[in-house]
């Protein structure tokens, strides 16, 4: 299920899931731990229902500012459970336009899905997913073997083309 | 080109060898590789020898990794504030 792209994240946290719950999905919270300090996020909506917004707006001292930042959208949200979102779909499941450059240049998604261990505490599971087609040519690690091979042959379908227009 | 690149350097003949391309055409073909700097080549006495320029996956490794200790730090972050409302909580 995961390739080499994804990023998995497993804690346990000792606080009772609905605390958990509350702070990863209220936008009031999700401000207050979200960006790496000193950055802030000035403006967040989330809506967690499929389809609903997820939106930051991130600023910084040095005048670093997404500007009202690509909405993404939620795709799975069941109360203490599970919360996913993606940045590849705007609201509503509308296909995104990514950044040209930055952190929402590329799509990602995040799966976070939370269990009660029953004792106040809470085990919990965060996979970011990358897309791996774009993306992989400026990105990946591959050690170029299978993959490689295929963004190895577009770089020289592209050089060809250089090529014959020069 | 960059497939046989990836596994060591090559000269300039050894990349040619398996393709139906004229040399001037690999030639010309390798420098579109080295202006877009996937490439860099060094001549000694006759001899081209091309390597694929280490940056490009350096740079690939590094996107991942930032990932990765972007995902990890802000988590921290959650944990520790989730920890704040917790004691918070408990104050009132």
């Amino acid at each position: 299920m995961t390739d080499k792209f994804d990023l998995v994240l497993e804690r346990t946290i000792d606080a009772p899931v609905e605390l958990v719950w509350q702070a990863y999905t209220n936008p009031e919270h999700l401000k207050k731990w979200f960006a790496p300090r000193p950055y802030e996020i000035t403006e967040c909506e989330l809506d967690p229902r499929p389809g609903g917004i997820f939106r930051i707006r991130m600023q910084g001292p040095d005048g670093f500012d997404t500007g009202h930042g690509n909405a993404g959208c939620v795709l799975e949200a069941v109360e203490g459970k599970k919360l996913a979102w993606t940045s590849a779909l705007g609201p509503n499941y509308r296909p995104a336009e990514m950044a040209a450059e930055g952190c929402e240049s590329f799509p990602m998604t995040a799966i976070v899905t939370f269990e009660d261990l029953g004792n106040g505490k809470t085990a919990y599971t965060a996979v970011a997913l990358h897309a791996n087609e774009a993306d992989k040519a400026k990105h990946e690690q591959m050690g170029f073997q299978e993959g490689w091979g295929t963004v190895a042959g577009q770089l020289e379908e592209y050089a060809a083309s250089l090529r014959a227009n020069a | 080109m960059l497939a046989r690149l990836s596994r060591g350097p090559a000269t300039v003949s050894e990349l040619a060898e398996p393709l139906d391309m004229s040399l001037p055409g690999v030639m010309h073909h390798l420098k579109a590789l080295e202006d877009s700097g996937l490439i860099r080549s060094e001549k000694k006495g006759r001899v081209r020898t091309c390597r694929l320029n280490p940056g490009v996956l350096a740079s690939a490794e590094q996107w991942l990794v930032d990932r990765r200790s972007e995902w990890e730090v802000r988590h921290d972050r959650f944990e520790e504030y989730v920890m704040g409302l917790k004691a918070k909580g408990e104050d009132a």
